[in-house]
């Protein structure tokens, strides 16, 4: 296998609606900026591999194929992935193997979604049809009908969690919550920046036992893109590569009866040793200076602490009450806001996550810059009680 | 567009995608009457939806036995005896073929939750249980609807029993569980 490096990104902000943009337009503004910030034109891309989750948020059946047209991308092979909230991690674990394959030298991987367009004509508001949507995902005759959504998945693993260990307690979701909130503040693409406390998100109005309206992650519409290159073409194009030295990924039994039980995401746990294994990372918090963990609920940030190894099964809580995740921690995790802080643009989350760990590895992210940061993890997860997990570690060139 | 003019456009939507004329006004009314500016992004009402007339497969018994007599059933690995409920033809990890079994319909709950917040289909019935529950005999958990006056009677281990609908649709709605008196 060929190493592979991140030579070119581009985001878009994230934010609740972009009404004056298509899906294909958004997307055309993350793949120019990464081209610009690679120094190529779209003729020395080789392949692209697109992260579009839902098919209903953007009103139309293979989107990838239009968005490949508007990037004027036409004749050069492309795929499209869809692995629920993990699709954007999916994409990067496809396009790093393009690359690494050496089918490829220089692939696009860009996810873009717009859910906001969703609309329920009765409330007056989005989100309960955006919640329909997706329950199209849920298997159709068995779950769908019971009226599940997203959150109440993962609030019935958290529950089983707490049962278990004690923790997450509301508390402790609701610092997670207030870190990201501040996380974002000092991040400009940011959907949800804001300075809140413990009590604002405890005395927030209820969505699913445990979590309260800001444990959640807001729907979010927004494009992002990175672009690989071989380590030849990666050395041609830049000086300041940042390395994907990791990839793990894991797929869960998706009907929770074929599980050993509910309270841990297994296929978490396994896609982070296969990242580790792969990067030669043997104490995690020790040797990452920072990660990005899917945090679409402030519970589910805590059981990723467990999953990731930061510490042992069961102590996850213990990590936000020591302060350990905090930007000036011993691992700083969503210092981007993560989903919470920065948003939800489902296809795009795990390569915004990607780029934002990727800043701090090239020592471009500001005022939220992770001092001497060289490695870094990133963590997409996605479907019903964490169905698909992927993990990458990126390394600085430095490092 | 002239008061005619709007009139004739939400009455053809509204007929088309059962949009009440009410909210089409709330949402459209300064688009049509001309108050948005030409370059302005333009936002339409649209729809997706396919009709189906959908097999089961050999989940097929599964739903007739729920709606001609109120029986839950298992369906049993032939090699291993694992008892899937949700039933499957196969047992996905011996690969043989299972066997129906009937079950109580008694259980356990193995998680659940309050739902106070929902989709646009099930929003009306905020708050409401959902839970994953054990059935007696079965060695798969299946999310389920709970229909309970007080959603502070439930909790993990509470005893569970399965109710059938007077009006059966051979739907995984044809019952719901309440707690065991």
């Amino acid at each position: 296998m060929r190493k592979v490096g991140i030579v070119g990104m581009g985001t878009t902000k994230f934010k609740a609606r972009w009404v004056d943009k298509t899906y294909y337009e958004l997307a055309f503004d993350a793949a120019k900026m990464a081209m610009e910030d690679a120094g190529i034109d779209r003729t020395r891309i080789d392949c692209a591999v697109y992260g579009i989750y839902n098919d209903f948020f953007q009103r139309q059946y293979q989107p990838d194929a239009f968005v490949h047209d508007y990037l004027g991308l036409g004749l050069k092979p492309m795929v499209r992935v869809n692995s629920g909230g993990a699709t954007g991690g999916a994409a990067m674990r496809i396009g790093y193997s393009e690359v690494a394959s050496g089918l490829y030298d220089v692939c696009l991987v860009l996810g873009v979604e717009k859910c906001n367009d969703c609309f329920n004509y009765e409330s007056g508001v989005t989100t309960p049809e955006v919640l329909r949507a997706i329950l199209y995902t849920a298997d159709m005759t068995y779950d769908n009908p019971a009226g599940r959504t997203a959150a109440s998945g993962f609030a019935l693993a958290v529950i089983a969690h707490l049962e278990k260990y004690g923790n997450p307690t509301e508390e402790q979701m609701a610092k997670v919550s207030v870190k990201n909130h501040l996380n974002a503040t000092k991040n400009p693409i940011a959907q949800s920046p804001k300075v809140i406390t413990v009590e604002d998100v405890l005395n927030s109005r209820k969505i699913v036992e445990p979590f309260k309206f800001y444990d959640n992650c807001l729907y979010s519409e927004g494009s992002s893109a990175v672009i690989l290159a071989s380590e030849e073409v990666a050395r041609e194009l830049t000086d300041n590569p940042v390395w994907i030295t990791g990839v793990g990924a894991s797929v869960d039994y998706v009907m929770p009866g074929n599980r050993p039980n509910l309270y841990t995401f297994e296929s978490s746990r396994v896609a982070a040793q296969s990242a580790y294994k792969m990067a030669g990372v043997k104490d995690p918090v020790r040797e990452l200076d920072l990660a990005e963990l899917h945090d679409a609920f402030s519970g589910t940030e805590i059981m990723a602490y467990e999953d990731c190894f930061f510490c042992e099964e069961g102590q996850g809580g213990r990590l936000i009450d020591e302060g350990t995740v905090l930007p000036d921690g011993r691992i700083p995790v969503n210092v981007s806001g993560g989903l919470i802080g920065c948003g939800h643009a489902v296809g795009a989350t795990g390569i915004m996550q990607t780029y934002e760990v990727a800043l701090h590895m090239r020592g471009e992210a500001g005022e939220r810059q992770v001092k001497n940061a060289r490695r870094g993890l990133v963590q997409s997860i996605g479907g019903t009680l964490c169905t698909w997990t992927i993990c990458l570690v990126l390394e600085g060139d430095k490092s | 567009m002239n008061e005619q003019e709007r009139e004739k456009w939400y009455q053809y939507h509204e007929a088309k995608y059962g949009i009440p004329v009410e909210y089409l006004k709330r949402e459209y009314e300064a688009e049509l009457s001309g108050q948005v500016p030409m370059d302005q992004p333009l936002e339409i009402p649209d729809k997706m939806e396919v009709f189906f007339k959908y097999s089961l497969g050999r989940q097929s018994r599964f739903f007739r036995e729920i709606r001609e007599n109120k029986t839950i059933y298992g369906a049993r690995c032939t090699q291993c005896g694992k008892v899937y409920c949700p039933p499957r033809d196969h047992c996905s990890l011996c690969y043989v073929p299972t066997e129906w079994l009937p079950l109580e319909g008694t259980g356990t709950i193995k998680a659940c939750t309050v739902q106070y917040f929902t989709t646009s289909a099930f929003i009306k019935k905020v708050p409401f249980i959902c839970a994953y529950i054990q059935l007696d005999g079965s060695d798969f958990v299946m999310m389920t609807n709970m229909e309970v006056d007080d959603v502070s009677q439930i909790k993990v281990g509470t005893r569970v029993k399965a109710y059938f609908r007077e009006e059966r649709h051979g739907a995984i709605t044809d019952f719901y569980f309440r707690p065991l008196e």
